[in-house]
């Protein structure tokens, strides 16, 4: 490894890159590897000490630590293999993937009823078997959507991580000055990005939207559904909103979905043409740290934390 | 037998040349000495009584006036006449290309398509021929008046077979319009057409459930037309949008088409009291598809237009949700442009 490549593991700034240089040096000379050490020491503050004191230092520091704490072994294997953040567990995973799946079907099934008069709706229409199947699938589709609504709010309520996450997707003021921030950036006011925590108020808009989505067709849909049974106690008109209502807001989620959700996630320059992060979940260290700095950095200083107490425990042990 | 018929026929040939000449030898004078007798009739088989008085007036303000009795009656070449004469082909003289200048369109090939023709085909006795429609001594053009197939007799002339449509008929707005004169109002040839009277089940009829919109569009979607009698023409337009007009496009057969609701033969204005639309009667109507339809089903407009600030609460549902989705996509959609373009910008940067 030369000592270009170990910026890698630190930063990108001229002073440290010097510093890294020397330590790196150091490493060698005493045949220590580099790979292992080096990104424990590049925090310390040793710029501005002489070569022959950092030396010894250097050498104090790896023999008291010599002892391979899981931080030093922790942090020497990303230096080989890319590390990775787990940005969501499977759970939401398979929330999001079920989630996409329905409402493709329902996209497919209701979209030819509400622009009946475009050709491609009697083809596709047809394609599916006619109106009848594709109502069949629409309730299919339907069905899905209902149960992963069903499966999020038990998440967010019942689950630990999932009532994180819904704590930390509830709007805050925040969010407004990231998003001022961002305009200021977008016009060249500033050059500083908005630093983003777990979510940014772009994912907090889309998860937001789903919420009011979901509640408006649901609610609506299942009026249309169960027609029968709904009117035997809501005056006609009110299916009459609930089918304008279902049939606008089908609209506005497409369109929200198809454009905002798609650019953010996969058309957006760096991720473009497609984010595989929706299948494992997991975000490099590099996009951790571009696109939720703040939620790297609580990820660190818990894992430091856990070291920490991890290390503690084994001096009592030992 | 043969030498007879042939006789006949020459003496007949012979008649027909001595007609310029000898006014007393008109070709009908022989037939109208027995036919022109007010009181000659004869008895059928199951003891019916038939008249077989021909009234020459009747002939004579037709259009087939310059006709003598044997141009139609081609088959009577004798006397007596041979027992079950057939009954008078019209095709005789028209058909396309005739000499004697017969009007002939595609009316007979129509009418063989039709419920009607096909029933004469299948052999059914009382299946209608062009004379049950278009009479027989009588036949007179449609624009006049006394014609059987006028605007105004068209439903009685329907109406000696099909008795309970046309008398549900004549009671119905668009019937009692007919009967008062109005050249506006339909006639059941509007629906149901002329020579090609098709089943309700065969998809090409007019009145085929999937056909329905489009034939009471026809006139219901003409605004000059019904503006004069204050009906709406977004009707059409409406049920269209509807759940039952688009499962009726894409082929479902039980939705409801117009008639469904608003009656066939007997559709009234929705004031009245026997109209299926009326507030009274509309659970009753709905009831016929939707199970336990009640009063619910007449609280709220049935033709929607959401565009149309009359609608109400439907239409503030639809500008919100409009004006949601226009503001909502504009912001997005300027985010993207400018977060898009500053990342290219910055990506520039280093090369």
């Amino acid at each position: 490894m030369s000592p270009v490549d170990s910026r890698q593991a630190g930063s990108t700034d001229h002073a440290d890159s010097k510093q890294t240089t020397r330590l790196y040096n150091i490493l060698k000379k005493n045949d220590l590897e580099p790979d292992r050490y080096l990104p424990g020491l590049i925090d310390s503050a040793l710029a501005k000490v002489s070569d022959s004191e950092l030396e010894a230092l250097v050498l104090q520091i790896v023999r008291s630590n010599n002892a391979s704490t899981a931080a030093n072994s922790q942090v020497s294997t990303s230096v080989h293999v890319e590390e990775t953040f787990q940005r969501f567990n499977l759970t939401t995973r398979l929330q999001h993937g079920m989630m996409a799946i329905s409402i493709v079907i329902l996209i497919l099934t209701g979209l030819p009823i509400k622009y009946h008069e475009a050709a491609f709706s009697g083809w596709l229409i047809e394609l599916m078997g006619g109106i009848e199947v594709s109502s069949l699938i629409h309730r299919i589709g339907a069905t899905g959507l209902i149960l992963v609504g069903i499966v999020h709010l038990f998440y967010i309520t019942a689950t630990r991580a999932g009532r994180s996450d819904f704590i930390k997707l509830l709007p805050q003021p925040k969010d407004l000055f990231d998003w001022i921030q961002m305009l200021k950036y977008y016009f060249h006011r500033t050059d500083i990005k908005a630093k983003f925590g777990r979510f940014s108020y772009i994912e907090k808009f889309d998860y937001w939207a789903v919420y009011w989505g979901m509640i408006i067709m649901i609610s609506s849909g299942s009026l249309l559904w169960f027609e029968t049974e709904a009117l035997k106690f809501v005056p006609k008109y009110m299916m009459d909103i609930a089918t304008e209502a279902h049939s606008d807001e089908a609209l506005l989620a497409t369109l929200a979905i198809v454009i905002w959700h798609f650019y953010n996630v996969h058309f957006t320059p760096a991720k473009f043409p497609v984010s595989k992060v929706f299948i494992h979940g997991r975000l490099t260290r590099e996009e951790m740290e571009d696109e939720h700095p703040l939620e790297l950095e609580e990820i660190l200083v818990e894992r430091k934390r856990q070291n920490e107490k991890t290390s503690a425990k084994k001096r009592v042990n030992s | 037998m043969k030498r007879s018929y042939c006789l006949t026929l020459i003496a007949l040939i012979l008649l027909q040349y001595t007609n310029g000449w000898a006014q007393t030898n008109h070709p009908d004078a022989k037939c109208l000495i027995c036919h022109g007798k007010p009181n000659f009739t004869v008895t059928i088989a199951d003891g019916q009584v038939k008249s077989l008085y021909v009234d020459t007036s009747l002939v004579k303000a037709s259009v087939h006036a310059r006709w003598s009795c044997t141009d139609c009656h081609a088959v009577v070449t004798s006397i007596p006449h041979p027992a079950n004469l057939p009954r008078v082909e019209c095709t005789q003289c028209h058909f396309s290309g005739n000499k004697v200048g017969a009007p002939q369109g595609d009316m007979y090939d129509q009418y063989r398509e039709s419920v009607h023709g096909l029933a004469s085909s299948a052999g059914k006795p009382n299946a209608p021929h062009c004379q049950n429609c278009h009479g027989t001594h009588q036949i007179r053009r449609h624009t006049d008046l006394e014609s059987p197939i006028s605007r105004m007799n068209v439903s009685a002339t329907c109406g000696k077979c099909h008795t309970k449509e046309s008398s549900d008929f004549d009671q119905s707005i668009h019937g009692s319009e007919v009967i008062k004169g109005n050249p506006d109002a339909p006639i059941c040839t509007s629906c149901h057409g002329e020579h090609e009277i098709r089943m309700r089940s065969d998809p090409a009829s007019q009145v085929n459930a999937a056909n329905i919109p489009n034939t009471c569009s026809a006139c219901h979607s003409s605004a000059p037309l019904m503006t004069q009698y204050g009906v709406r023409t977004t009707q059409v337009k409406t049920y269209e949008d509807s759940f039952h007009g688009i499962a009726i496009k894409f082929g479902q057969k039980q939705a409801a088409n117009c008639s469904s609701c608003h009656g066939i033969h007997d559709i009234y204005p929705a004031s009245d009291a026997r109209s299926s639309v009326n507030v009274v009667n509309i659970p009753h109507t709905c009831g016929n598809c939707h199970k336990d339809a009640n009063a619910n089903y007449a609280r709220g407009r049935i033709h929607v237009d959401a565009e149309d600030p009359e609608a109400g609460i439907i239409y503030y549902i639809a500008s919100f949700f409009k004006y949601l989705t226009i503001t909502t996509l504009i912001v997005l959609i300027l985010n993207i442009i400018l977060d898009v373009r500053r990342k290219l910008i910055t990506r520039k940067k280093p090369e």
